[in-house]
């Protein structure tokens, strides 16, 4: 079963990102219904999957057969260029390039990894303390939460030029994530 | 900024902001360049770790189906070989994973054994899936530590994901450029970002269970502090694990135990038994799970236990089970992508190569720009091709020595043979960074196929399977093939 429902998502996938593809290529707007229609198939394959296969399973098989046949159209779809430079339509934003300061880097450093995880779990615990439902279930989506908040202070703290800024955020959202979570699992 | 670019601009975020995280994605994904592309390439292998096993040790049964009997026998024949105080766990034939197999565990004790469809026995010690494995898991480091930089791996990973999306305005005016040849730089990033974004799902869903599994065990430290400062780890641990049953050492004969695994069918019709678990093997206490599994669930949500008397202990069923039970049983599946045959684990091996590009082409690409702005980093360029492709032959190397030396220390050859490369590679100032990488992927290639002969020829005498050998050729004859396609059309820098 497992085969052909991979088979099936795997071409849904392929119809869909071809699709979009087609109304991409117009550029002008002027194909609604090839848009609707490659969404729908995207989108309803990992629906019905998920009925069919299960609420879990079928839609994480869904999302990755359905990417795996987007970019089988992606390749399909690959052009050769010949220029080998650069032209300014084709090029892509440019890091911000700052001084290297040494401090500078340390405290970024320290920001987005010691601290960045302090404040992450701050919050996340206190999630955890004040969510309702099973200590299951609220340890586990704390759990969850807590990576995926470490990640966007990384990513804040190392774009943020005002390290001031970043460094009281995250000491103040450690105080008060911890502190809460103290005072409400004391309670 | 003029009023025709402020029109043209359509992104939530300032230009300004927009080259401010992309350089957060640069410092970041430069810094863990290294570790992601092991992990993510370790892990790639890890999905077919049950294939893997099964080509290291050829000769391997591989029951399509077990019978209750010859479950109870494997169990039986099991507890003769070994030490008190081990466990038992028999995973059963299932439409997800081919093969029955047994595994003994306790803190100091570890065997595993395949289980043929009669009940027999036989060993299946697969060194080099287990070094992989670990080496995926922990980098060979004392566990906490090892699994903890893993875990900060998924947090960079997560991280580079949303800075990846956010700095890429363009990201669905360019959802279908694929621009090959040309401009290097182009080229690599339109592999970036389409392999990028088709699959971020696939990507995301790696790096969220993935940190959280490398970082559970501080996530746990810092509750059971946080919660139970009395209890400690343990109490948090006791939420999630059924209490032991009460000490009581003396001897008892193993229950019948065809007859509990029926009775688990029996009282979970929709279910099938899948796992059989045994603790404290010919003691009073006893306890013997049977754990089964529904077609539409992630996660095994049935279980019976029962006593050494053969008496039911407890039982649980789907509405039994929490929320977060259920969640954490599922990430382990949802990260190996063990739970749906060989369709779902080569899909993962296909996209886990897709992240293994995703991570390469990101430092090419800083590569890349640095040499078209007139500063070329040529000690950068020799060591990334050392990683890149001095891994997989490393790896490759590992499995080899592994057939002929079971007994070697796989993690210090590994790791002597990687500092070695990437020095080797910092030193060779002649050779520059390109050719170093054709060699390397060269050098992968011939061992491909060395591998595969070697495997294959000790393998078809014994009837065992050559998928792996073939996959291994296949991969020896892209890399050929795309060795000749870069000749006849090279890139330009």
């Amino acid at each position: 079963m497992i085969v052909w429902a991979s088979l099936l998502l795997l071409a849904g996938g392929a119809l869909g990102a071809f699709l979009l593809r087609r109304s991409w290529q117009q550029r002008d707007g002027s194909a609604p219904g090839m848009i609707a229609g490659g969404w729908f198939v995207l989108l309803g394959l990992v629906l019905a999957s998920a009925f069919l296969i299960g609420p879990v399973k079928g839609t994480a098989l869904a999302l990755v057969m359905e990417g795996i046949g987007a970019l089988l159209v992606i390749w399909q779809g690959r052009v050769r260029r010949k220029a080998a430079r650069l032209r300014d339509a084709e090029a892509a934003p440019e890091p911000l390039e700052e001084p290297g300061r040494f401090w500078r880097g340390v405290l970024r450093t320290l920001l987005a990894g010691p601290l960045g995880m302090t404040a992450a779990m701050g919050v996340a615990f206190c999630v955890t303390v004040y969510l309702p439902g099973d200590p299951r279930t609220r340890i586990v989506l704390g759990g969850l939460l807590m990576p995926v908040l470490w990640g966007l202070a990384m990513t804040w703290t190392l774009a943020d030029r005002r390290l001031l800024r970043a460094t009281a955020v995250l000491v103040g959202a450690s105080v008060i994530g911890f502190g809460l979570a103290h005072l409400g699992a004391s309670a | 900024m003029s009023n025709t670019r402020k029109k043209q601009w359509r992104w939530p975020i300032s230009p300004e902001t927009v080259r401010s995280v992309l350089s957060s994605h640069s410092i970041l994904g430069l810094a863990f360049a290294a570790v992601i592309y092991l992990v993510c390439l370790t892990g790639t292998l890890a999905v077919f770790a049950p294939d893997l096993e099964r080509w290291e040790v050829p000769a391997t049964p591989v029951a399509r189906t077990l019978s209750d009997a010859a479950a109870a026998r494997a169990l039986a024949e099991g507890a003769k070989h070994i030490p008190a105080d081990t466990a038992l766990y028999l995973a059963l034939p299932t439409p997800a994973k081919e093969g029955a197999s047994l595994t003994a565990f306790s803190p100091t004790f570890e065997r595993k054994w395949a289980v043929a469809e009669d009940g027999s026995l036989s060993d299946l010690e697969a060194v080099w899936t287990e070094f992989l494995i670990h080496l995926h898991v922990n980098l060979h480091l004392p566990r906490s530590w090892g699994e903890f930089i893993v875990g900060l791996t998924g947090v960079a990973l997560l991280s580079s994901l949303v800075s990846g999306i956010l700095a890429h305005p363009r990201v669905l005016r360019d959802a279908f450029h694929l621009r090959l040849g040309g401009s290097r730089r182009l080229q690599e990033a339109d592999l970036h970002n389409r392999l990028g974004i088709w699959a971020l799902p696939f990507h995301f869903t790696l790096a969220l269970t993935g940190a959280l599994l490398g970082l559970s065990t501080i996530i746990v430290a810092v509750l059971a502090l946080l919660l139970y400062p009395e209890g400690g780890m343990k109490k948090v641990y006791e939420l999630f694990l059924d209490a032991p049953p009460p000490v009581d050492a003396r001897a008892a004969p193993m229950p019948d135990v065809a007859a509990l695994i029926a009775e688990a069918r029996a009282r979970a019709p929709e279910a099938a038994p899948q796992n059989v678990v045994v603790e404290r093997p010919g003691r009073a206490d006893m306890r013997v799970t049977v754990t089964s599994g529904r077609a539409k669930l992630l996660v095994q949500q049935d279980e019976t236990k029962f006593d050494a008397g053969g008496r039911i202990a407890g039982e649980e069923h789907p509405q039994d089970f929490v929320t977060g039970t259920r969640i954490l049983g599922g990430i382990g599946q949802l990260h190996f992508g063990w739970y749906g045959g060989l369709p779902v684990r080569i899909a993962y091996g296909l996209l886990g190569i897709a992240l293994c590009v995703v991570t390469s082409s990101g430092v090419t690409i800083w590569l890349a720009r640095r040499r078209g702005r007139g500063r070329p980093a040529p000690q950068w360029e020799r060591i990334w091709a050392a990683v890149c492709w001095g891994q997989p032959v490393i790896l490759t190397l590992t499995a080899l020595l592994s057939w002929f030396a079971p007994e070697a220390s796989l993690p210090t050859v590994w790791l002597v043979l990687t500092v070695l490369s990437i020095m080797a590679s910092a030193l060779a100032r002649t050779v520059p960074g390109p050719s170093l990488a054709r060699i390397w992927r060269r050098a992968l290639a011939a061992l491909l196929v060395v591998l595969a002969l070697i495997h294959g020829a000790a393998a078809l005498p014994k009837g065992g399977s050559l998928l792996v050998d073939g996959l291994l050729m296949a991969g020896a004859l892209a890399l050929f093939a795309g060795e000749l396609r870069t000749r006849a059309k090279p890139v330009a820098a």
